[in-house]
């Protein structure tokens, strides 16, 4: 395991990262044209009933006045009240994000169950007609929008063969295990797509490496060489691309949580980027960043576990 | 007579099951898909959409819009205006109650009308601008005015003047009103109109269930509503939202995309509803002499305007963008609305016209136009191609921008903008709020085109406080026709709000306003 020091240090490193990002979320939306009271007066608003909403929502103030505000308050713990939503967004972003963590954590398993056995498959037998066809499936996936892939599941197994509702979420673990089935599906095609294509690469290539042919040469036993040589190496790459797909696993909630009408985060900065609602535009964004911080850490904890090379440095 | 004996029998049984399907069901629920959640349904708060059209079916007010767009009673059986037009008096029903059982009275009145009014509150309190005081006596309430205004009758069935219980608003938890507010509807608020929310799950779901103590009856001469319950359930796809229909998870699905609504038609277990709306689809044209770049503007040439206008084929676009569900505008105002005045529709295609008037303007040569489009709208982006092919031919150049909604908004009241689409739907029952949106100078440049016409506005200021219904009514035609010959907007058309039922749900109505109705909705099977 990786040092104490060295996960210190990593988590030092997520400060500035913090800082830049609020620095950069705050400039950003400001300079979007339109604001909040544009946005929200639903376009009614004469300009002098413009001007007051401007006001009570303290964006009459200098830029600097309200940039301290916000660090002020983030410091504190208090990321505002959304406009949009008329409600504190701490409240706002606890109450949505288990949701999408559990269609990240889903479609993660789903995509890892799926890529797993299959690149073995086709590492197994390059180039023959197994592996060309696992690897043209997966190639559509991959070029196919995550969310016309989610109409095409609802479609075909919601609507037709009603095999799953259409859309919406559960109360309970199980049920929702059972609604979110085919948005967790839909964006696990996409990154299981990446998967495959990784882990097939590396198995080959580390299936006719030296040590592994050497452990043949020993006589060990191919399920050994299997954990123990083949498996362990190659998944140091399948691991950080993993790590790296939070990102578009984020965006692809984005997406499908508008398609399949489930509450998550990602539903909400999309309705919150188009309402200008910058309080929660802003407390997401910081939101997202402590995600990407903490799962980018976690893959370098375990790339370290895995390639003890990595731990010298 | 062994023949005629099942004939006798099977037309008796026909007419029991006849009559059986006229008879109003009592009882059971339904499911309705919406296209956006509420966040706070308050009559003073209610700021988009979503909200203010679900007010109404929590809170009723002292009058309500009847279903062809008059006024009729409501919470007060009767209302009388004093002759010079500064003094309402209404007589509130005796009995009434709010869902949890207390007794409404003038008090509640008084204070609900006092919020709606009070400028450090809601968006809409400048509706109630004219509002002096108000007073109750018993059932007797007095609305006294600074000045006569006419629309006040309508604003008094507007959902922001809304009856809410004052004692239990005032127990609700937090300091300041918009706090008490948020708590009282999120606790489950006691209310006075058809329905009582029982649950909210922001932006995923929304129970109403029956208040056994509204005051209306039904047919059947029992208390609306016929339903026990009426579900919302937040789909924001479109295509999503059709898909939950069709697999029969929900009884409607609102707001239905255009290019669809044919298909639906032909689905045996739905019925497409078309409801007429105030809904117009417009687009301003920025009428200022010089661009916001400080260039010269071609389009404030009125001839120029009207040439567009000449130029442009209403039909083709109500068949491209609206499936031919649209009309097109025969004046500033959607036809449904009050004192609308317009005999045909304005500027048919005539494009040896629209030739002749832009040589007239010394443009025969031609100049370019940018139309500010909204991205992803598969709508603007049709119009665009439409317009850009219609014009071509008399040398307008038609060039694109894409924006999304706030740009679009802060590029029109900037006066950023050629050309650009807006849609609009009347939240009150007169024609005063989409003439000063449209036309009125001082409120917002006239939807941001810049358009200043003095009698015009001479006009709207005289028409806000004529008592005389009979000259407003001719204030309102000499309105219409100046801002028809003007041309500050490209008229496209009127839409409907479609909105897909399943085949077992009756009566449920969304209003040329836009509230949804569940009030007399009733479940067939």
């Amino acid at each position: 395991m990786p040092s104490l020091s060295y996960l210190v240090a990593r988590l030092l490193q997520i400060i500035p990262t913090f800082l830049l990002v609020m620095i950069f979320i705050f400039l950003l939306v400001r300079l979007l044209p339109g604001d909040p009271a544009i946005a929200m007066a639903e376009a009614k608003a004469t300009d002098a009933q413009l001007e007051q909403i401007r006001h009570n929502l303290g964006l009459d103030q200098p830029l600097p006045v309200q940039f301290l505000v916000f660090v002020k308050n983030t410091l504190t713990g208090d990321l505002g009240r959304s406009i949009m939503l008329k409600a504190p967004v701490t409240e706002i972003i606890l109450d949505r994000l288990p949701t999408t963590i559990f269609l990240a954590l889903y479609s993660i398993v789903l995509a890892v169950f799926l890529a797993g056995p299959l690149a073995f498959l086709a590492a197994s037998r390059v180039n023959s007609s197994v592996d060309v066809a696992i690897r043209g499936v997966f190639q559509v996936g991959l070029s196919m929008p995550v969310f016309y892939i989610g109409l095409l599941l609802l479609t075909v197994l919601a609507a037709q063969l009603r095999w799953f509702p259409v859309g919406g979420y559960g109360k309970t673990f199980l049920a929702n295990l059972y609604h979110l089935i085919l948005p967790a599906l839909s964006v696990a095609l996409y990154t299981s797509a990446i998967i495959l294509r990784n882990l097939r690469a590396s198995l080959i290539e580390v299936l006719d490496a030296d040590y592994v042919q050497f452990a043949r040469a020993k006589g060990l036993s191919p399920r050994i060489i299997m954990t123990r040589h083949v498996l362990r190496n190659a998944m140091v790459s399948t691991v950080t691309l993993l790590g790296l797909s939070i990102g578009n696993l984020m965006s692809g909630t984005l997406v499908t949580e508008t398609v399949f009408a489930i509450p998550g985060v990602g539903r909400l900065m999309l309705e919150a980027i188009f309402a200008r609602d910058y309080p929660l535009i802003q407390g997401l964004t910081l939101t997202f960043a402590v995600l990407v911080s903490v799962v980018f850490l976690l893959t370098d904890v375990v790339q370290s576990w895995l390639d003890p090379r990595l731990r010298q440095s | 007579m062994k023949r005629i004996l099942p004939i006798l029998l099977g037309a008796t049984l026909g007419l029991l099951a006849a009559t059986s399907a006229f008879a109003i069901e009592r009882g059971g629920a339904m499911t309705f898909a919406r296209y956006d959640g509420s966040t706070v349904i308050d009559p003073v708060y209610a700021d988009r959409n979503p909200d203010l059209w679900m007010v109404n079916g929590l809170y009723e007010t002292l009058l309500r819009n009847g279903p062809d767009g008059s006024i009729v009673p409501g919470l007060a059986e009767a209302h009388e205006v004093s002759a010079d037009g500064k003094t309402i008096t209404l007589t509130l029903r005796s009995g009434l109650k709010f869902s949890d059982g207390s007794e409404l009275t003038g008090a509640d009145v008084v204070f609900s009308l006092d919020r709606a009014r009070n400028p450090d509150l809601g968006p809409w309190a400048g509706l109630l601008g004219a509002v002096d005081k108000v007073t109750a006596d018993g059932n007797k309430i007095t609305v006294s005015l600074k000045n006569p205004d006419p629309t006040i009758i309508s604003i008094l069935a507007t959902f922001n003047t809304g009856i809410v219980p004052k004692a239990a608003f005032e127990k609700a938890a937090g300091a300041t009103d918009q706090e008490k507010a948020r708590a009282f509807f999120a606790a489950g608020p006691v209310t006075s109109g058809p329905f009582v929310m029982k649950s909210h799950v922001q932006g995923t779901s929304m129970t109403f269930v029956r208040n056994p103590h509204y005051w209306r009856q039904g047919e059947d001469g029992k208390p609306l509503p016929y339903l026990d319950q009426v579900e919302f359930v937040v789909i924001p796809d479109d295509a999503t939202r059709i898909l939950k229909l069709q697999a029969g998870e929900v009884d409607a699905a609102e707001f239905i995309p255009f290019a669809r609504v044919g298909e639906l038609s032909a689905d045996p277990n739905l019925k497409m509803e078309l409801f007429p709306s105030t809904r117009i689809v417009y687009a301003p044209i920025n009428t200022r002499e010089t661009k916001k770049d400080g260039s010269k503007n071609p389009l404030a040439d009125i001839k120029v305007r009207q040439a567009l206008n000449y130029a442009t084929d209403k039909n083709v676009l109500i068949k491209l963008v609206t499936f031919d569900t649209g009309k097109p505008m025969t004046s500033l105002m959607s036809a449904a609305t009050q004192l609308h005045y317009g005999p045909a529709p304005l500027y048919p295609y005539d494009p040896e016209k629209a030739k002749q008037l832009l040589s007239e303007a010394g443009l025969g040569s031609g100049f370019d136009v940018k139309f500010t489009t909204l991205a992803g709208s598969a709508d603007d982006a049709t119009l665009f191609t439409a317009l850009q092919q219609m014009w071509a031919p008399l040398g307008v150049n038609l060039k694109v921008e894409q924006v999304d909604n706030p740009t679009r908004g802060e590029k029109n009241r900037s006066g950023d903008f050629d050309i650009h689409t807006y849609g609009w739907a009347n939240d009150v029952n007169d024609p005063a709020q989409v003439t000063g949106w449209l036309g009125y100078y001082k409120q917002r440049q006239a939807v941001g085109t810049g358009w200043n016409n003095q009698e015009f506005n001479t006009l709207f200021e005289a028409s806000n406080v004529e008592p005389d219904p009979a000259k407003r009514k001719d204030e309102y035609k000499r309105m219409q026709e100046i801002y028809a010959a003007e041309a500050p907007l490209l008229f496209l058309f009127e839409t409907p709000f479609a909105v897909a039922v399943s085949k077992s749900i009756e009566g449920y109505v969304q209003t040329p306003l836009g509230a949804n109705d569940f009030s007399e909705a009733w479940r067939a099977d």
